[in-house]
């Protein structure tokens, strides 16, 4: 095939998702082949799935030590000195999330989603400058979507009568 | 008790399942992309674009540290906020095609089942009694599913467009509390608990009125006759 | 082989910027382009945009084609915030951080363009798109395997790693496959070079700023870790 043929053909719009698609997965393939393993020496480390669990902690498998208010949960971020009051977060519960620890065992998922807790932390604290990107690219594809819906998608310029029917009946 | 919270290092579990994890999400990935490459219609691509992501979310999932944890969820929240962008942009392009003749739902769906009528009041509070309770983007997802069920089963289609602009606005609003909240955790680090809940509350206020958002807008298309 | 470290290339270290685990910071380097970014964006922030004129066929008249006014607003917004996040991502000293600049980069592009009347160029939108969704897959692994092949996504610990395994190689190739996908450059120019067809000039230009100054970034990047 000629250089001109195989240029023209990448011109194309429609194309572009494919060919890209076929790039990548052939890499992928190399991915394969390739030696991967994990390094052991990571930032913010977890127990082995349900050791905490089997040992009847009552917040499960998020449970990362610290009392309430008092003394800091084990963080171990990569600049702690960064973060002054470090591992504050990860102890703290909500005092109904403390009524629900006391009450029941069952209920750790739940209440590592409230206030507090280590992903708390990691997402609000030390790494919260992701978190925050991650929101604005939330934000900024609502603004796209809802800007076509309401100007163009669901043409409510042109149903104005139909509007004012529903609203009667 | 004599287990170990925090063990110093990473448990040899996640080292033995570290590489069959990711080859898993490799495979899934390239079925996927392959798919994208045969694919004929545009809409398949988009769809199959979402098991992309899906493999991305192993990928990431894989590593088994908390941190890996806190990455899923900017993985999973591009993958939607792209998803339902490019969606509308393909809805747009359609409709400019055929002059706007063409509607969301191809069909018109009438749905009258008594579960819609009834059972919203109850579930709705208690998804968002539930998602308030968890705060963050968990609790947000959950009272805006809420939010959502009720908009959709309840009939108010032709809200006036200041009134979803309104909800927009009450979403940008939580976004800079958040913002606000982040900055206090750096400029005055021993009001860390002010910072949590202006973090947590902002960012339930900003997923569950985006959530809401949508659940208005697919209502102006949904039981259109 | 020379070690590079996060100086070889940006020169002195001016200072950091630390929030918490992710720092910041700044180098002669990126604080030129960081300042550049800003003056374009702040060039965009107070221009308006053009009108383009077409000829009629088969008649003397012509046709202009301009942006309307809800239209330009929402087109300044998205450019304006495109901008900020290409300047943010000039100092970032953060890998994962990076990737998430670039995929916001990314979604604004699409944003921009989303509101045009043309189905040519609505179409190279929805492909462009279609690439950066596919995109997130290469970004976001790429982010993931680097941190369990070395424990860390902070560029400073990463330009110190001595030995570079074959692993860190595949997944900054992957990373970089990435970034080509997302912001268009070389064999998948084609969605991105179709986008420019449609009046409102000065935003449109911003889709091609960042696509410059974030390929930049990415290669230095690469460099700081396989160096």
């Amino acid at each position: 095939m000629k250089i001109g043929e195989i240029l023209n053909k990448l011109a194309c719009p429609r194309r572009i998702p494919k060919i890209f698609s076929v790039v990548l997965g052939l890499f992928l393939l190399i991915g394969l082949i390739t030696p991967i393993a994990l390094n052991n020496d990571q930032v913010y480390p977890r127990p082995a799935p349900q050791e905490q669990m089997l040992a009847g902690d009552s917040i499960a498998p998020y449970d990362r030590g610290g009392e309430i208010l008092k003394s800091p949960g084990i963080t171990k971020a990569q600049y702690p000195n960064n973060s002054k009051s470090l591992g504050m977060v990860n102890s703290y519960m909500s005092p109904i999330a403390d009524g629900v620890r006391n009450a029941s065992p069952y209920f750790g998922t739940s209440i590592y989603s409230s206030p507090g807790g280590l992903i708390d932390e990691i997402l609000y604290y030390t790494r919260g400058f992701d978190t925050i990107l991650e929101s604005t690219i939330l934000m900024m594809s609502f603004i796209i979507a809802s800007w076509i819906g309401i100007n163009f998608t669901m043409r409510r310029k042109d149903d104005v009568d139909e509007v004012k029917l529903e609203e009667n009946d | 008790m004599a287990i170990e919270l925090v063990p110093q290092f990473v448990p040899d579990i996640f080292l033995s399942w570290y590489a069959p994890a990711v080859y898993t999400g490799f495979i899934v990935a390239f079925i996927g992309l392959m798919g994208i490459a045969i694919a004929k219609k545009d809409i398949h691509i988009l769809i199959l674009t979402d098991i992309v992501g899906l493999s991305m979310l192993v990928v990431v999932g894989a590593t088994g540290t908390d941190l890996a944890e806190a990455l899923i969820l900017p993985g999973l929240v591009v993958e939607l906020a792209e998803i339902m962008a490019i969606s509308e942009i393909l809805v747009s392009r359609e409709m400019r095609k055929n002059n706007g003749s063409s509607s969301l739902l191809p069909l018109p769906i009438v749905s009258d089942m008594e579960i819609m009528t009834t059972a919203p009041n109850f579930l709705s509070l208690v998804l968002i009694g539930y998602g308030v309770f968890l705060t963050g983007f968990t609790g947000g997802a959950v009272a805006g599913a809420g939010i959502l069920l009720y908009i959709f089963s309840k009939k108010s289609r032709g809200l006036p467009v200041l009134v979803i602009d309104g909800i927009g606005a009450v979403s940008g609003l939580a976004w800079c509390l958040w913002i606000v909240g982040f900055l206090l955790f750096f400029i005055a680090p021993e009001y860390w608990l002010l910072s949590l809940f202006m973090a947590a509350c902002g960012l339930l206020l900003k997923v569950a009125s985006k959530l809401g958002l949508i659940g208005t807008l697919m209502r102006e298309e949904y039981k259109r006759e | 082989m020379i070690k590079m470290d996060i100086t070889t290339l940006g020169g002195s270290l001016f200072g950091t910027i630390p929030l918490g685990d992710i720092v910041l910071y700044v180098t002669p380097f990126h604080l030129f382009m960081f300042a550049t970014v800003i003056v374009f964006t702040c060039l965009i922030a107070i221009s308006r945009t053009e009108t383009q004129i077409e000829a009629k066929f088969k008649s003397l008249g012509n046709n202009a084609v301009s942006v309307g006014l809800a239209e330009f607003k929402i087109r300044r917004f998205l450019s304006i915030v495109c901008g900020l996040a290409t300047a943010g991502a000039m100092i970032t000293g953060d890998f994962f951080n990076f990737i998430l600049f670039v995929a916001l980069i990314g979604i604004v592009n699409i944003g921009i363009v989303s509101a045009v009347k043309q189905v040519d160029v609505l179409d190279a939108a929805f492909q462009y798109g279609l690439g950066a969704m596919i995109s997130s897959l290469p970004l976001f692994s790429a982010g993931a395997m680097m941190l369990a092949a070395t424990g860390t996504l902070s560029l400073f610990e990463l330009a110190n790693i001595a030995t570079i395994t074959p692993m860190m190689i595949f997944s900054a190739v992957l990373f970089l496959i990435g970034v080509a996908g997302e912001t268009g450059i070389a064999p998948f120019f084609a969605t991105k070079a179709e986008m420019f067809r449609t009046p409102g000039s000065p935003f449109l230009l911003i889709i091609h700023l960042s696509s410059l100054f974030i390929t930049i970034r990415a290669i230095e990047i690469i460099l700081i870790i396989l160096t």
